[in-house]
């Protein structure tokens, strides 16, 4: 269960990026946070693990108080919560593998890991992740050969390396065509489903919410304009959270 | 509402001082322009004395009033005029600053031909030197028993004395010889009896010569005593050896001594920018984190600590290697050391610049996904920091190491070691096909590092 209780975030130019926003997520869910660019939905998922220290507001999880961790507890709890991010970031330089075992590096010995030596069970470990998104023969090309669905399933390893017990998804396919931003869903929802792992994941499209989500939260200049289920969301709804000249895009 | 400007109190205050009327009219920075422009040209025609140009600045000041005059009435005139007066006039004085001659460009010419005769070629094969010698001793001032004059021998060169064996400083006598080359030039050399001091006779400026016969005779030369070495002077009668010498090329040309001397201050001059880049990255690389905006904003005590290295790099770089190197010759004598650390002080100067703007323009969507992962500083630097910033860190050395090649072929002229302190000597000494070997072994070296640094930085990025 992860609780957001009053979140509040104002950078230091001023922009309140988020106003006293609290929500729950029960474990399992897949929750999608809907709004436009600069609703504050990024500055929300990294809030959650701390990328982002909030101003105001605490985020509990597991009864584990995110915000007030500090040093080498935060990092223990980054470590369970996975991220994948809508320019991938991946080291471009590095191999496939490379970027996926950077995924363990919260788990490995920290001394070792700086002279990039990995286990073998690790390497083991991201090969079978590899596999799982598919693309296990490309685990030796450079990421900057890939194509952008290829690399975002390299980002879906990466965050798999943690065993995470929460997936963050920032627009993981803003950059991708919709062929592919439906596959990249997919994986999303099998882990939902199969691992029971817990995903929030901010998205743009309405039809990808309600193909994919259980739960919606729906963002507008900092703050909650709306919480419920995907079914909910009416016309009427959508132009609340997206403002009036908004014209609902298909995508299939 | 604005208060109305006076057009007449406006022209005058410009006629007074020049921008001022514009400056009243609420056109600032033209009026600083105006006044800034008209007063320096003044000042420089004043120093140059060149008073007919004085003709140009009053029409650009007159040109202000009017400028002035209109400005008050909220009318702006294109500044082509005065702008193109205040350019010519400095353009003028810029002529005879810099003391531009066309003329002598052309007139010259015969000067420049045997330092561009040489430079086509360079002092790289010689052959070896066959040197015919033969002597006699001479006193200087006469003793009570001066020496013989010398006997002919048959087969040898020998060298005899003709009138006198003996006599003052500025006195002449005659030599004559044989059993030399035929036909061909020779010098008269003077030494003192130990003969470690010696030099060639000149008359009149000119080197003494003489030109033996068909059968290798030298025909009777005059020669002047010479004035004492200093260690003999005042110590009464001394002998002298007075030789006839000769020198002919013989065998087949093969590399010069000049050209393993070039070879080796080449190699010294390609180690010493070696060793500054290698010296300087070692210390650029920390100093670029602390000159990195976005690794030391945030706070104000790294943000001063950002600001004092940028400063510090700033200045180092706009000192001058070679005045650099004038310090370090200064400061750990003349030599390749010097050089190495003046290359090194700039090149950490300018590789801190360039290294840091490289860490300024990284990715921190990398960074931002390694740490998200759990991954302490250390592992987010090695993981995502540095594969973004080792390609542009090693393409900037390339670089650096091909400035620095090029700039230790010159640090030598201030004796910085390396090629340029020889190629310096051979120029003062007129030694110009030897100096011609020193400009074609920069060039060839010049032009490799160019292409090699480019290849490798085409590679990288």
């Amino acid at each position: 269960m992860l609780q957001i209780e009053n979140l509040t975030k104002v950078y230091d130019d001023g922009t309140v990026a988020l106003d006293n926003v609290s929500f729950e997520v029960p474990d399992g869910e897949f929750l999608v946070v809907l709004g436009l660019s600069g609703a504050g939905k990024s500055t929300l998922l990294r809030c959650i693990n701390r990328l982002i220290k909030p101003t105001a507001g605490r985020i509990i999880w597991d009864g584990e108080d995110v915000t007030a961790a500090k040093g080498d507890e935060l990092r223990r709890i980054r470590r369970h919560i996975g991220m994948i991010f809508q320019e991938f970031n991946l080291v471009e330089r590095a191999s496939v593998l490379t970027n996926v075992l950077s995924g363990r590096l919260g788990y490995v010995n920290p001394w070792l890991s700086i002279f990039h030596y990995f286990p073998k069970e690790e390497i083991d470990r991201a090969m079978r992740n590899l596999e799982r998104v598919g693309i296990a023969n490309l685990a030796h090309k450079r990421a900057d050969e890939l194509s952008g669905g290829q690399r975002q399933r390299v980002g879906i390893a990466r965050a798999l390396m943690q065993e995470p017990r929460l997936m963050l998804a920032d627009e993981p396919v803003a950059s991708l065509d919709p062929v592919l931003a439906h596959s990249i869903l997919r994986y999303l929802e099998q882990l939902n489903r199969e691992d029971g792992i817990t995903v929030i994941c901010s998205l743009h499209f309405l039809d990808l919410v309600r193909r994919y989500a259980t739960h919606v939260v729906g963002l507008k200049d900092g703050q909650v304009v709306f919480q419920g289920l995907p079914e909910e969301i009416t016309d009427q709804r959508f132009k609340e959270i997206y403002g009036e000249e908004a014209e609902r895009v298909t995508i299939t | 509402m604005e208060r109305k400007k006076s057009p007449v109190l406006s022209s005058i205050l410009s006629l007074i001082l020049p921008g001022l009327g514009q400056a009243y009219a609420g056109a600032l920075s033209r009026g600083v322009s105006f006044f800034l422009g008209i007063v320096l040209a003044a000042l420089l025609v004043h120093w140059r004395q060149a008073y007919l140009l004085y003709i140009g600045i009053v029409i650009a000041w007159l040109w202000n009033v009017w400028d002035a005059y209109n400005l008050a009435q909220e009318k702006k005139l294109s500044p082509t005029i005065p702008f193109i007066l205040i350019a010519l006039i400095m353009y003028i004085i810029g002529w005879g600053v810099t003391q531009i001659d066309l003329e002598r460009l052309f007139t010259n010419v015969a000067d420049v031909k045997p330092l561009v005769t040489s430079l086509i070629q360079p002092a790289v094969l010689e052959r070896d030197i066959e040197q015919l010698v033969a002597e006699v001793k001479f006193e200087s001032p006469c003793s009570d028993s001066p020496p013989e004059k010398g006997t002919p021998s048959p087969d040898e060169p020998y060298l005899i004395l003709v009138d006198k064996t003996c006599g003052d400083p500025g006195d002449t006598f005659t030599v004559t010889g044989g059993n030399f080359w035929p036909s061909t030039k020779g010098y008269i050399w003077w030494s003192n009896l130990a003969g470690e001091m010696q030099f060639r006779v000149r008359y009149q400026g000119d080197f003494l010569t003489f030109q033996t016969d068909e059968e290798g005779n030298i025909p009777p030369t005059t020669v002047v005593v010479q004035e004492p070495f200093a260690e003999a002077k005042g110590k009464g009668p001394q002998l002298y050896r007075v030789q006839a010498r000769m020198q002919r090329e013989v065998g087949s040309p093969h590399l010069s001594q000049t050209f393993f001397l070039v070879v080796e201050k080449m190699l010294e001059t390609i180690f010493l920018a070696l060793m500054a880049t290698t010296i300087a990255i070692f210390i650029a690389i920390p100093i670029s984190f602390l000159a990195a905006r976005n690794l030391m904003g945030g706070h104000s005590v790294t943000m001063f600590i950002y600001y004092a290295v940028r400063t510090i790099l700033n200045i180092l770089r706009s000192i001058e290697p070679l005045i650099m190197a004038i310090i370090f010759v200064v400061w750990v004598g003349l030599g390749p050391f010097a050089g190495v650390l003046a290359l090194a002080v700039h090149s950490i100067a300018a590789l801190g610049k360039l290294y840091s703007e490289a860490v300024e323009s990284i990715d921190p969507g990398p960074i931002e996904a390694i740490t998200a992962t759990g991954a302490n500083r250390i592992q987010t630097v090695v993981y995502a920091v540095i594969p973004q910033i080792v390609p542009p860190y090693i393409a900037f050395t390339v670089y650096r190491w091909d400035i620095n090649v090029r700039m230790s072929t010159i640090i030598g002229f201030v004796g910085g070691g390396g090629i340029g302190f020889l190629l310096q000597q051979w120029i003062r000494l007129l030694m110009y096909e030897e100096a011609g070997a020193a400009v074609w072994a920069i060039a060839i070296v010049v032009a490799l590092m160019d292409y090699a640094s480019a290849k490798v930085r085409e590679m990288i990025v």
